[in-house]
């Protein structure tokens, strides 16, 4: 024992210090080859003015959203305002306040679920590695079963998931609502408290995992907060070709 | 010369070190998602983004006249009752409290429907436009899942005869150009689902019934 120790002593500190430094300089080799994603990276140089073209737009999106939530809420507050002036218009916006509520452009808060989505790691494109990719057709899984579950309201990435809402791949990305939503997909609901319990009796999601997850490897997460928030949909609520059928026409009583 | 070597070691395993560690980092930070899309990629993504945004300012200005047309009327001592009615329709039709008419796609399917297929079509009628759709005689709201397998479908509990009829409300002619274009989902779907095919009929009219689903939230709290 006293010889080993009296070799280690032996050795100049230089030596540990660059020992020390290659372990770590072979961690850090190991870990950023492993942290290259099954998306393929691209380099080429036109790529650059259209990233920052995109995050532009999101940007714009971002702040075009913010504007449209905030002249919804002065709207509610100016209706609600003119309530005193008859029945029919307190009656009108109690049923304005309903149809809102039931059409997602409220947020909700309540006992929440939440699913986490990720690629599954390590594999690259090369290797036909497509099933390891989280696509649409997963998140839209995810919702379909929270829905199947109880929750009253669910959202991608903080887009609300609403009568019109599309999940679908495009170019690699996902847009939901039509908004580019970056991995990882966070799926939020809220709704019952025995939400998850619900969906983890439900047949079709425990095959969804063990396919997805168990077998390709894709990266899935739950918690439940106690108390979550969804979101109110943040986009057009514009029609202009679906009108109400001539029997429905408006009436004074909602 | 040991220290001296020694040194020039180290220094250059430190270099690299610090190299790596700021590539890691960078590499772990880069939260965008963007960075591995290919040019082309990122040119459908902009070209998605710039339709979007542009719907969103219409949005804006529509929201923005609607205020200023409630200031108004508030400013006369009006009710508003009109503005109030006009959103009241407008807000149950689109989220399928309402029943609505109006142009739009009729879709056939026949073989072996399943409800993967199903989920396809309504989520590819709804990012081409639709402001309304049912899926035999039921109105599709977001909690809507088609379920069972091929020969005994259900939606919301109603079974599905065949053929599954699905009827869309929207601007027929750019449905009908999404759902059948080369490579669309109609051709994608008959190609992966044999025996399965798939009719798409513009129409000028076309109804959808409102939905029987009860939307308003019973255990969640609204935030306003």
């Amino acid at each position: 024992m006293s010889g080993v120790a009296g070799r280690l002593r032996s050795i100049p500190t230089w030596e540990i210090t660059l020992f020390l430094a290659l372990v770590s300089l072979g961690f850090l080799i190991a870990a950023q080859v492993r942290s290259e994603t099954p998306r393929v990276r691209y380099t080429s140089q036109e790529r650059a003015p259209l990233i920052e073209t995109a995050l532009g737009l999101q940007a714009q999106q971002k702040s075009l959203q913010a504007q449209i939530l905030d002249l919804r809420s002065r709207i509610a507050s100016a209706e609600v305002a003119t309530q005193g002036s008859g029945a029919i218009a307190t009656q009108l916006n109690d049923a304005l306040f309903q149809a809102r509520l039931s059409a997602g452009l409220t947020a909700l808060e309540g006992n929440g679920l939440v699913v986490q989505l990720e690629d599954a790691p390590q594999v690259s494109q090369a290797a036909g590695s497509a099933d390891l990719l989280v696509t649409g057709r997963d998140v839209r899984t995810v919702v379909e079963e929270l829905w199947l579950a109880g929750a009253e309201a669910v959202a991608v990435n903080d887009e609300r998931v609403v009568s019109a809402t599309s999940i679908i791949d495009i170019g690699g990305s996902l847009l939901v609502n039509s908004a580019y939503v970056a991995p990882p997909y966070q799926v939020k609901a809220v709704g019952p408290a025995d939400m998850y319990a619900q969906l983890a009796e439900s047949a079709s999601w425990v095959d969804f995992v063990a396919s997805r997850a168990g077998q390709n490897g894709i990266r899935l997460a739950i918690a439940q907060p106690a108390s979550l928030l969804v979101p109110a949909y943040a986009g057009s609520v514009t029609i202009r070709y679906a009108q109400p059928p001539a029997s429905s026409a408006p009436s004074a009583n909602p | 010369m040991h220290s001296r070597s020694s040194q020039v070691a180290l220094a250059v395993v430190a270099l690299v070190l610090g190299f790596l560690v700021v590539t890691q980092v960078r590499s772990q930070a880069g939260g965008t998602g963007l960075e591995d899309r290919s040019a082309q990629d990122l040119t459908l993504l902009v070209a998605n983004l710039n339709t979007r945004n542009d719907q969103l300012r219409g949005e804006v200005a529509d929201l923005g006249r609607q205020l200023d047309s409630i200031a108004a009327a508030q400013a006369r001592g009006d009710t508003s009752a009109g503005q109030l009615r006009a959103d009241l329709v407008r807000v149950r039709i689109w989220s399928g409290v309402d029943a609505a008419v109006g142009q739009g796609v009729r879709v056939v399917l026949r073989g072996p429907v399943t409800a993967v297929v199903l989920e396809d079509l309504v989520n590819e009628l709804r990012n081409a436009g639709a402001e309304a759709i049912a899926v035999g005689g039921v109105r599709v709201v977001p909690a809507t899942i088609a379920g069972g397998v091929p020969g005994s479908l259900s939606v919301e509990d109603t079974p599905l005869s065949d053929p599954v009829e699905v009827v869309a409300i929207g601007n027929a002619a750019t449905m009908t150009g999404t759902l059948t274009r080369a490579g669309g989902l109609v051709a994608q779907e008959m190609a992966t689902n044999q025996g399965l095919a798939i009719e798409v009929t513009p129409a000028d009219r076309l109804q959808v019934p409102a939905t029987a689903r009860d939307l308003t939230p019973r255990v969640a709290k609204p935030r306003l």
